[in-house]
């Protein structure tokens, strides 16, 4: 039996998927196995150099993209180019997959492009750091759905961004192939030099996306926010990679590897104070970088602002990958995460001794878990659907961040894989309302959208979305967040974090369907929003053009009164089609083991018997084994929430505004939900006011000291040639007496002196 | 060696001569010349008793009255100039100072300077300036101080002026005192550069003239010195040889004896005046800069011409005051005009 | 007596004692040369204090007066004629100036019809 799983696990699992589906269960793997997994059976294999097409195209789109805005192209030429760029650098990682699913797994290679940073300064002690790719199926996972959906998504932004051709046009693809082109570096690099490179520019380029309507102040502040926010994140992966360095000697991966072997073992066998602190704080500084970039809980703030930026914005760097840049850091160096279980010692005594009571992993685990909740909680306050989607971002990487967190990596990776395509689907059907309704996003002025003309396929496609954010049976979104529940049930001392997982569950299904019950369905009623001058300019694309007869003064009652919806066009529709069918088609992933096979096969996995994957004997729920009861529980858990949206947000409803669930009154709660528990605030009050009142207590020491002593440096001689100036009266009589006393003061001096 | 005068002394009578001139210097209200200048006197006089006094220990005979009488008025004389308001008197006051800076130089035997100072200094830039004076002059004719331009009468910061004067003099007594005991007379400089042995045919005419000379005898020559360029060559065959006592050495007519005649025998004739010796002096030593002196004298003339020739517009504000003059004077005319058209012709 | 002390202190005037060679009994170079300094200082004070450009000038020549004295008792004292020379020097220098300088004062006096030194401030820049 044991021998059996053992060679289960250190077989080639990683094949073909449908090969996989027949061997293997669920779960996290047999017990008992080899503590180092796929650390230890790790073997490099040859690539072709192709793969730096990957990120090689979308930076070309990038380029041409700005080729297109020095000539002043003003047509949807820039689109169509990165929309081809990204499709050949999804066709070219699709090729990846299969070469590297050809050698049969636990394989990695290292594409050398160019050597980039290469310090040699004592023999054996180098800083090495090259433009290379780092393939393995952990990659292959990340960048399959990566460029797949940027492919996607520039197509519908080719419709989306429509009314802004022209340089704005060319801004936008511009910035949107530098991110997939940055991201594609942060996911494949083979060190973590690249990895930040690849980290700071999806940062660039997230923070240039927000602020795509620069003129808008809400943007700009956003945009910062985001900006400085993900500044904290960034400072915890440098350190970490200066520590790493210090520590190892090595940034690069394929060298990193095999030093944590025995650090792993001592782990697997608790001697957890033989690995130095230093080594154990590594992990804490990865987790505070990915709470930064994936928005968790002290960090979270900026992920609902930035839905200031363009929907396919929100839909692609904001739902789908950059915000998953913090799991995968975490999956890619999961071993260090492994060696960091224990507390860390060193600290007791010390003013951070509460630290040393905590691991890195349980940080990861009840941040998540934390944020899940908060974020929901939150979303089913707020009326903005975009925000209400933005929370529930927030709270899906929450899930997969508790799910890293008890390890259950495969968990976690799957949920980022399934939830990249329904929450893309779930945002760019919001983008199609927001687009057609002139900005409008308040549910309460929405209604019965999915009956008008030309609305079905968006409703739809919003339908698939929230099943799966619901987590409807048989679904791909209820098939991963199983697991990672399922997981937190399994591991015994998780146990509130995994009720805080399914309460959380109830809340998503229910605000997912409240925004679905509230907008789509029921009856017909909109009210357009007040871009009507933005998105009423292309009226005439659709045939209804009414531009003319309330012309510019678009802001007016006139405008208002002659709005009508454009329904969206063949790219939104076709891409919220080819959308929706992959959240379905995604749930496939889980019967066929397609994306277990991959992260099972990676440096991700986690071995059986590795520190801190202690499955307490016979961990049950309500006295079954959690893998299986959960499909059961988060079922009814689903529904649940879904028939309480269905009784407060549709039945008997008449009005967009008004709902049952106007007659709950939840008092102050209501109110603090909707005010996102009034965290800005706090941050406001304790971070934000602390500081500027520091600022200002130092812009008074700046201007009165510094400048003080600078201004006095400047009036000194000011004073000396203010006071000496008299003596320049031009009159020669001065002069003359000023040659005499000083030919006299010279005798005088020279007498003295030489005597 | 005894201190010709102690120096603590010398720089009380600086203070002395100081305070005297600053109260001789013209001033706005009270006129203290009469008190300054007894003030300067009595420095001065102190001064002059105490090196008199030095000079008689010392065992040099009588003081040479000549000097201490010209140098007094020389003093007395340079002090009206500066301060007296008028620039005429200062003028004539400055020939006084010329004349007996001469007397001066005729103590020291420098007779052809002291002639050509009087007839350039006196007789030429003197009179430039007199003309200059009344050319330039804005000065009323009345004789009341009070009525003089301000700026003559009232002089400017004097006491900065006064001490920095007497500081630079105290300082360069200083100088003197202690860089001249490094100073030593040459009597040889003399000897060897004595042009009586450098004109050897006018030595010979002279002679022969005065009968000193007989037919056939000639004057020494000095040897030839190899090495030397021709003009040095040919001079030198001119020379004539003086012994060691400054006699000079006369060769007989059958060439075989040397006979000297001594210096205090040779006849009045021989002895070269002062404006030989200073002629000798620039033609012999300082060609180069004589040309450059005319040199510069011309240009003088020249910028001196150019200079005088040039129409000189008056200056902006200068220029609207007297527009403005001009003007008023216009509208005094015109209203009197108005006032009394009869009577307008007699502007 | 204590004058080796003050003469260690300060600055001495045993200069200059010889006296003028064999012509000019009792009376030293340093004679000369303090007639000719305080003649300098006063041709130097005048020229400070006097706001007649006419006057000023005036008083430069008293200054070099005093130099030619200063010059002459020097060369006297050497016993050579290069004092004489050089005083002659001086003349025409004097000369020279005094040609310039008035044509200068004549024409500054047309500027501002006035001899007064001081309203000439353009010098300050």
């Amino acid at each position: 039996m044991m021998m059996d799983q053992m060679m289960s696990s250190l077989s080639p699992s990683f094949a073909p998927v449908w090969s996989l589906a027949l061997s293997g269960g669920g779960g996290g793997g047999g017990e008992g196995g080899s503590a180092l997994g796929v650390l230890a059976s790790l073997k490099e294999v040859p690539l072709s150099a192709m793969v730096w097409l990957i990120p090689g195209l979308p930076l070309l789109g990038a380029l041409l993209a700005g080729l297109c805005a020095v000539l002043k192209v003003r047509s949807k030429l820039p689109a169509w180019l990165m929309v081809l760029c990204l499709a050949g650098s999804f066709a070219v990682t699709f090729w990846m997959y299969q070469q590297v699913a050809a050698t049969g797994g636990s394989t990695f290679a290292v594409v050398h492009l160019f050597d980039w940073i290469n310090f040699n300064w004592a023999p054996g002690k180098a800083f090495v750091a090259n433009f290379s790719l780092y393939v393995d199926p952990l990659t292959c996972l990340w960048m399959l759905f990566v460029t797949g959906l940027a492919a996607c998504i520039a197509l519908y932004a080719s419709e989306y961004m429509s009314h802004d051709v022209g340089p704005g046009y060319c801004r936008f693809f511009f910035a949107f192939g530098l991110f997939v082109f940055s991201m594609a570096c942060l996911v494949m690099g083979d060190n973590l030099l690249l990895l930040y490179l690849g980290w700071e520019g999806v940062g660039l380029c997230s923070y240039l996306l927000i602020g795509y309507f620069y003129q808008k102040p809400s943007a700009v502040a956003a945009a910062k926010k985001a900006f400085i926010l993900n500044r904290i994140g960034d400072l915890g992966l440098a350190l970490a990679i200066m520590l790493i360095f210090v520590k190892f000697g090595t940034i690069e991966y394929a060298k990193l590897w095999p030093m944590l072997t025995q650090y792993l073992q001592m782990a697997a066998a608790g001697q957890f104070d033989q690995i130095p602190t230093s080594v154990q704080l590594i992990a804490v500084l990865l987790t505070l970088a990915a709470f930064g970039k994936s928005a968790q809980l002290p960090l979270y703030v900026w992920l609902p602002d930035a839905m200031e930026g363009p929907t396919p914005v929100s839909a692609l760097i904001h739902a789908a990958t950059m915000v998953t840049a913090g799991v995968y850091l975490i999956a890619r160096t999961l071993p260090l995460f492994q060696i960091s279980v224990a507390p860390l010692a060193g600290l007791e005594g010390t003013w951070f001794g509460f630290v040393s009571q905590i691991s890195a992993l349980e940080i990861v685990a009840y941040g998540g878990g934390l944020t899940a909740l908060l974020a929901a909680t939150i979303g089913m306050a707020q009326f903005d659907i975009k925000r209400i989607m933005a929370y529930s971002t927030v709270s899906q990487l929450g899930f997969m961040f508790a799910g890293l967190g008890v390890l259950a990596s495969y968990g976690a990776a799957f949920h980022v894989f399934t939830h990249a395509f329904f929450k893309a689907t779930l945002f760019l059907a919001c983008g199609a309302v927001m687009h057609g309704f002139a900005g409008q996003l308040d549910l309460r002025k929405l209604s019965g959208v999915m009956w008008m003309k030309g609305w079905l396929i968006v409703g739809l496609a919003m339908l698939v979305g929230c099943l799966n954010l619901a987590g409807v049976p048989f679904t791909a979104g209820y098939f991963s967040k199983d697991v990672i529940l399922a997981e937190a049930f399994s591991v015994g001392h998780f146990r509130p974090l995994a009720w805080i997982l399914l309460f959380t569950a109830l809340l998503t299904a229910y605000y997912t369907f409240r925004v679905f019950f509230r907008v789509f369905v029921g009856p017909k009623h909109y009210e357009p929003g007040d871009e009507l001058h933005a998105h009423d300019d292309h009226g005439h694309d659709h045939g209804h053009g009414d531009k003319h007869d309330h012309g510019h003064d678009a802001k007016g009652h006139d405008a208002k009164a002659h709005f009508h919806p454009h329904p969206p066009g063949w790219a939104i529709n076709t891409v919220l089609a080819l959308l929706a069918i992959a959240s379905i088609a995604a749930a496939f992933a889980y019967p066929t083991y397609f994306v277990k096979g991959l992260v099972d096969t990676s440096t991700a996995q986690v071995a059986a018997g590795a520190a801190g994957h202690t499955h307490v004997g016979g961990a049950t729920i309500f006295g079954y084994d959690p893998h299986k009861a959960m499909y059961y529980i988060s079922g009814i858990v689903g529904a649940v929430g879904i028939i309480t949206a269905f009784f407060l947000h549709y039945l008997g409803r008449r009005t967009a505004a008004t709902s049952a669930a106007d007659n709950l009154n939840l008092g102050a709660l209501q109110r603090a939900a909707q005010n996102k528990w009034y965290v800005d605030e706090f941050y406001n009050f304790t971070i934000r006011l602390p500081l500027k009142v520091l600022s200002h207590i130092f812009h008074m020491l700046d201007k009165l000291v510094v400048d003080g002593l600078v201004n006095l440096a400047g009036l000194l001689p000011r004073a000396g040639g203010a006071g000496l100036r008299p003596s320049q009266s031009g009159v020669l009589h001065g002069y003359a007496v000023a040659m005499a006393a000083g030919i006299g003061v010279l005798g005088l001096v020279a007498l003295l002196a030489l005597r | 060696m005894d201190t010709l005068i102690n120096p603590f002394l010398f720089y009380g009578l600086c203070v002395l001569g100081a305070v005297g001139v600053l109260v001789a210097l013209p001033r706005q209200k009270i006129a203290g010349f009469a008190i300054g200048v007894l003030i300067g006197a009595a420095a001065l006089a102190a001064f002059f008793v105490v090196l008199g006094r030095q000079a008689v220990k010392d065992g040099a005979g009588l003081p040479n009255f000549h000097f201490y009488i010209f140098s007094a008025v020389a003093l007395f004389s340079a002090l009206r100039v500066i301060t007296h308001p008028r620039p005429i008197y200062a003028a004539l006051w400055f020939i006084l100072t010329i004349v007996s800076s001469c007397g001066l130089y005729l103590v020291l035997q420098a007779e052809f300077l002291a002639f050509a100072l009087v007839i350039v200094y006196g007789g030429a830039i003197l009179i430039t300036y007199m003309f200059v004076i009344m050319l330039a002059s804005d000065g009323p004719s009345e004789d009341a101080v009070e009525a003089m331009t301000e700026y003559d009468r009232v002089s400017r910061e004097p006491v900065i002026a006064t001490f920095a004067g007497f500081l630079v003099l105290a300082v360069l007594a200083s100088f003197m005192a202690g860089g001249a005991s490094t100073l030593k007379a040459n009597p040889r400089m003399a000897a060897t550069d004595d042009p009586m042995a450098q004109m050897a045919p006018k030595v010979e005419k002279t002679l022969r003239e005065a009968g000193l000379l007989a037919e056939g005898e000639k004057l020494v020559k000095r040897p030839k010195i190899e090495g030397g360029g021709p003009e040095v060559k040919q001079q030198l065959a001119l020379d004539a040889t003086l012994d060691e006592t400054g006699g000079l050495q006369i060769l007989s007519a059958d060439g075989r004896t040397v006979r000297t005649l001594a210096e205090k025998d040779w006849p009045e004739a021989l002895r070269l005046s002062d404006a030989q010796r200073v002629g000798f002096e620039l033609i012999e030593r300082n060609p180069g800069a004589i040309e450059i002196a005319g040199v510069i004298l011309l240009m003088a003339m020249l910028g001196a011409v150019v200079l005088a020739r040039k129409k000189v517009e008056l200056d902006e504000q200068a220029k609207l005051e007297a527009m403005a003059r001009a003007r008023a004077e216009s509208e005094l005319g015109r209203e009197a005009e108005f006032v009394q058209p009869a009577t307008g012709g007699d502007n | 007596m204590d004058t080796t002390m003050t003469m260690s202190m300060l600055p001495t005037l045993v200069l200059a004692q010889g006296p003028v060679p064999e012509l000019v009994p009792g009376i030293t170079l340093f004679h000369y040369l303090a007639v000719s300094g305080i003649m300098f200082v006063l041709g130097l004070i005048g020229f400070l204090t006097r706001r007649n450009l006419i006057v000023m000038f005036l008083c430069t020549e008293l200054m070099f007066q005093a130099a030619g004295i200063a010059l002459i008792a020097f060369g006297r004292f050497h016993l050579n004629h290069t004092g004489e020379a050089f005083v002659i020097f001086v003349l025409t220098v004097a000369a020279a100036e005094a040609a310039l300088a008035l044509a200068l004062v004549v024409l500054l006096f047309r500027r501002k019809e006035t001899l007064d030194g001081s309203v000439w401030t353009s010098m300050k820049g």
